[in-house]
């Protein structure tokens, strides 16, 4: 499993070298190379998870680097699923080093592991919910964070390195309102499933920890960004700013304040 | 067999020279040309910045007397009595590297430019379909595509555009993810402006709409792109539902101001909006590129970024160039090779009937069986290819260097290949044909 997770990440972060080089050359098969080399890492991280079964005793799902794990996944899936559509093999330059964390990540030791005693199958949903929900709002970051590039360049009339270079502005723009609009659903259910386990194991829905608190606001903030950006007509820097700014709030309330507890 | 290039081109011929000189159907002079005892293969270019025949002779002096003459008082129509001047030629690997640069643009006024490729196939389908292109021509243009198309992979000299309306295609494309089903607002009547918005329906851009001063010239305008005509008095509502706004009005006022398109992108739910404005003065406010979502650029923005490109393409020349070299090397090894297939068949066949002779006369004395019979034929027959082994691989390696020209000659004096009638020998041959 180790292995497969090591060669997922070395995999992840190859393709973001790749990316990087589509991006600074504007070489259009760097950015190709990327986009395959994403998707060998996720063949080795789905192989990581399979091979997961094999391990005594399976590391639950529950544990902060599994769940960092199984979000990179998704977003690597995720950000395929698209490339399919648009030429994003560039995006690889970020989308690849965050990809090599999550899977680095959780190849750590990992601190013992929640009881989910009496919880039933809420953990794993949450999780898996949570997780997918994070991943698409990682992807509507990146767009976001491109998008801010790209507009800064354009407005400021400074060339392009070449064809290879990044998607254009409607482009990302609109992979930021896909993915927002399908991450934000799937981090509600997230949050919702995450009551469910605590009510299971606390019979209360709020036990009051710093992680409930925080993924709390975290999904308040979502959810003004979300009707910001589809019922109040947000333009589309502004939402490229939000969904970076979200999700860096997000990732301290999820990733963040589990590592500083 | 050598290689014989004369033309004229961008480099030495007006404009008006030029066109005396396109040929709309190259056949019939391809014909003409091939019909010279002296030319053995030809073929024909004729694109608006060049016409050059290239032709594979024996007879070097004869050929070029050939051509001189047909383009100076044979050709057909308004002859060139007074394209002497403008003449070049090239020879044998200057020809090869003419042909190479010329289908890889290197040799066009705007280089990386991916039209002459196109020509130079047409030409040659042209050529080969009247039997004007065999074994030396087919072969080197098959070289000659086959080079441009690697300058192209290879190098970044087509990589960007280099004309004005390129350039805002190009800048469109970083905008939207596509121009299909995105509307054009050309305002005024300017040429350049339209010119740009061809560029950008050739990419899929159709819904346009024209606005100008006068209705008259905006409705001529209009029927040239199947849109419909406007006053400038419609210009707040055309902008708001406009993707790509063209300014080429004259007048010393900006047309087009920052409110407007403020007002504009209010109204059209902040989509974004590119405005090339190729006016002089500006016929765009500077400031409207301040309004979020909307990228005005100039004359000025545009040429900087052709100019870069072109600064860029004129740095890959040099790589180019060395492929150019390098397939040119090539093809003069299989030249080189080429003009040694007759003498390798030549000393062949000399060897084969001194073997067959010998052969006849010994076992015309000695009483064999059919089984000894065929043993001493393939001793005699092993004798001669291990003797011809080393020379014949030395003449054939020899390629076009002093040396490998005096092994040939060597080789026909030492074995007195001038001297004698061999049948069969002569014959013109593939290199190929050599390597049995």
């Amino acid at each position: 499993m180790t292995i497969l997770l090591q060669l997922a990440a070395a995999l992840y972060l190859a393709a973001g070298i790749s990316g990087g080089v589509g991006v600074s050359l504007g070489s259009p098969r760097a950015g190709r190379a990327a986009i395959v080399l994403l998707l060998a890492g996720a063949l080795a991280h789905a192989g990581s998870f399979v091979a997961l079964h094999g391990v005594d005793p399976v590391p639950p799902l529950t544990e902060l680097p599994m769940a960092v794990s199984f979000m990179a996944f998704v977003m690597v899936l995720t950000f395929l699923v698209f490339a399919r559509r648009v030429a994003l093999g560039s995006l690889a330059v970020v989308l690849g080093p965050m990809a090599f964390l999550g899977a680095f990540f959780a190849g750590l030791d990992s601190p013992e592991a929640e009881s989910t005693s009496g919880a039933g199958a809420w953990p794993h949903a949450h999780v898996l919910l949570a997780g997918a929900g994070l991943a698409f709002l990682a992807v509507a970051a990146v767009a976001g964070a491109v998008y801010l590039l790209e507009n800064r360049r354009l407005k400021r009339k400074r060339l392009q390195p070449g064809p290879g270079g990044l998607p254009s502005l409607e482009s990302l723009d609109r992979l930021n309102a896909v993915a927002l609009a399908v991450g934000f659903p799937l981090l509600t259910l997230g949050v919702l499933t995450g009551m469910m386990w605590t009510d299971g194991v606390y019979g209360k829905v709020f036990t009051g920890s710093a992680h409930e608190a925080w993924n709390a606001i975290a999904w308040l903030i979502y959810g003004v960004l979300v009707a910001a950006r589809f019922v109040a007509s947000q333009s589309a820097r502004d939402a490229a700013a939000s969904a970076v700014a979200g999700f860096a709030f997000l990732l301290f309330a999820v990733v963040g304040v589990g590592i500083l507890a | 067999m050598r290689l014989l290039l004369v033309g004229l081109s961008h480099h030495t011929a007006p404009v008006e020279l030029r066109e005396r000189f396109s040929v709309d159907d190259a056949e019939p002079l391809l014909e003409k040309v091939c019909g010279s005892d002296a030319i053995e293969e030809a073929f024909l270019v004729s694109t608006c910045n060049r016409t050059e025949i290239l032709v594979a002779t024996r007879r070097l002096e004869e050929a070029r007397l050939r051509l001189r003459s047909l383009f100076t008082r044979e050709w057909p129509g308004d002859h060139g009595g007074d394209a002497g001047s403008a003449l070049y030629e090239h020879l044998d690997s200057a020809a090869m590297v003419h042909l190479f640069r010329v289908a890889s643009s290197l040799d066009s006024m705007v280089v990386g430019e991916p039209q002459i490729l196109g020509q130079v196939k047409d030409a040659y389908r042209v050529a080969a379909g009247c039997g004007a292109t065999r074994v030396v021509l087919g072969r080197l243009l098959d070289r000659a595509l086959a080079t441009a198309k690697r300058i192209r992979t290879e190098t970044r000299i087509a990589e960007r555009p280099v004309s004005v309306a390129r350039v805002a295609v190009d800048l469109a494309r970083q905008i939207f993810e596509t121009l299909e089903g995105k509307r054009a607002l050309l305002i005024g009547a300017g040429e350049m402006g339209a010119i740009t918005l061809e560029a950008l329906r050739a990419e899929g851009l159709v819904d346009v709409a024209v606005a100008n001063r006068t209705p008259e010239r905006g409705r001529q305008l209009a029927e040239r792109f199947g849109a419909v005509a406007h006053g400038f008095d419609a210009l707040p509502r055309l902008l708001s539902s406009s993707d790509v706004v063209l300014t080429s009005v004259g007048g010393s006022e900006p047309v087009v101001g920052a409110a407007m398109v403020q007002a504009a992108m209010k109204g059209r739910g902040h989509r974004p909006m590119f405005a090339i404005d190729i006016g002089v003065p500006r016929n765009v406010e500077p400031a409207a590129n301040e309004v979020e979502g909307v990228y005005v650029y100039d004359l000025d923005d545009l040429d900087a970024v052709a100019s870069s490109n072109a600064d860029q393409r004129r740095r890959e020349v040099s790589r180019a160039e060395g492929i150019v070299r390098e397939e040119q090397q090539r093809f003069d090894g299989w030249m080189a090779a080429l003009r040694a297939v007759p003498t390798i068949k030549h000393l062949r066949a000399r060897a084969e009937a001194v073997r067959r002779k010998e052969l006849e006369r010994t076992l015309r004395r000695l009483e064999l069986d059919d089984g000894q019979r065929e043993g001493v034929e393939a001793l005699t027959r092993a004798i001669v290819n291990k003797l011809l082994h080393a020379p014949l691989s030395r003449l054939r390696a020899g390629g076009e260097e002093e040396t490998g020209l005096a092994y040939l000659e060597a080789a026909r004096v030492l074995f007195a290949l001038d001297d004698d009638e061999v049948p069969g020998a002569e014959a013109d041959a593939f290199p190929g044909d050599a390597g049995e």
